[in-house]
């Protein structure tokens, strides 16, 4: 059938990004790094039981680049993941549906997450010394 | 994001032809528009225009008549009021979804680009197949149901109910919301979108109407409304300026305050 050849107009491919979207798919992606960092949480608890020596590699790994880079992106998901979580919780009760009120709240996440994750490394840096 | 990431064979658009522009044109603007010829056998493609704005009137619209009229005849779009009402010419320009009548050249990119309403069957260039989205507004009954007796003469509202409709009765049926929500996008066989559920709202919040319990219970189904989940490109591309997003919000709302 003619119909069945028909070709499919794009979508994600042409659909322009925008803040709607983004953070929409960018919650989804948050949530996904947040169960997966959960698991470095776990082993880090799980070391810290088995002994020094397994408690000393994976403070060890934590401490290299790669970890700093994974438990500054968890931490960012988190802050993130609880900051749109706060503005869907809004949007369930029935508020801010603007489309002014989208966007400011938007922005707003966007910015406290990220103010929330400085303010976290920066007060254990502090605390850590 | 490349256009053709993950598409299917026959969807895969190809690189067209370019209309040059006459040699004595002085305002001269492209537009890269996706064309389908279905009898050709070929794949879609990406034509490019060059038009005269001096030639041309100020709406994406009189461009795209502008081309068909004076470049090149087999350029297929829906049109009929030219003043955003009728809703035949809605499509994707820069990368979102609107009205061709309604949105200016000048507020367009260069070059423009212009494609279907998105992840719809093409019937021919700019004209892509709706018959799944009116089933599915034919699926929400959109008229007026009642149990009661008829009255003698009309069936009467107040002007404070009748406002409530405000902001919900405008839709033309352009469907740039539906084909624009990426939910919709993946489920749409069982996900009614943005456009649907805002015209369910409609008739569940007319005063008048009798059958809100039976369009609730047809609504509480985890794909039919529950696939929504609030990423708002339908609220944030309507050409009406109206409120899908809280209007599904709305309805989910009345779900959860029946059951107390």
């Amino acid at each position: 059938m003619a119909h069945d050849k028909r070709p499919l107009s794009p979508d994600l491919q042409i659909y322009k990004p925008q803040l709607t979207s983004v953070l929409s798919i960018s919650h989804r992606v948050s949530g996904i790094a947040l169960s997966v960092g959960t698991l470095l949480l776990v082993s880090w608890l799980l070391a810290a039981a088995a002994g020094p020596q397994a408690y000393s590699t994976v403070q060890g790994f934590m401490h290299s680049w790669l970890g700093l880079l994974l438990m500054l992106g968890w931490t960012f998901s988190f802050f993130f993941h609880l900051c749109n979580g706060i503005r869907h919780l809004v949007w369930d009760a029935g508020y801010g549906f603007e489309l002014r009120t989208i966007y400011a709240s938007g922005w707003t996440v966007v910015a406290a997450s990220a103010a929330l994750t400085v303010a976290a490394w920066f007060s254990s840096f502090v605390v850590m010394g | 994001m490349p256009r053709n990431f993950n598409v299917s064979t026959e969807s895969r658009i190809e690189r067209g032809k370019t209309w040059h522009a006459p040699a004595d044109a002085t305002r001269v603007k492209s537009f890269e528009i996706y064309r389908y010829d279905p009898d050709s056998g070929q794949n879609p493609r990406i034509d490019t225009y060059e038009v005269d704005l001096n030639t041309c009137g100020p709406m994406v619209l009189d461009a795209l008549i502008a081309i068909k009229n004076e470049i090149d005849p087999t350029l297929t779009f829906r049109r009929s009021c030219r003043e955003g009402v009728c809703g035949s010419c809605s499509m994707n320009i820069d990368g979102t979804n609107w009205l061709a009548c309604t949105r200016f050249i000048s507020d367009t990119m260069e070059p423009a680009t212009i494609y279907p309403l998105n992840h719809l069957r093409v019937i021919k260039d700019l004209v892509p197949d709706l018959t799944q989205l009116f089933a599915q507004y034919g699926l929400i009954e959109p008229w007026l149901q009642t149990t009661t007796p008829e009255p003698e003469k009309e069936r009467l509202q107040s002007p404070e109910d009748r406002g409530k409709l405000d902001g919900f009765y405008e839709c033309i049926l352009c469907f740039c919301c539906t084909s624009g929500c990426p939910s919709h996008w993946w489920n749409g066989d069982r996900f009614l979108g943005p456009a649907v559920l805002l015209q369910s709202y409609r008739w569940l919040i007319d005063s008048r109407d009798e059958a809100a319990g039976d369009r609730l219970d047809d609504l509480e189904d985890p794909f039919r409304l529950y696939r929504c989940h609030t990423i708002l490109n339908c609220t944030r591309t309507c050409p009406k300026q109206l409120n899908p997003g809280k209007a599904i919000a709305a309805i989910k709302k009345m779900i959860v305050q029946r059951r107390s």
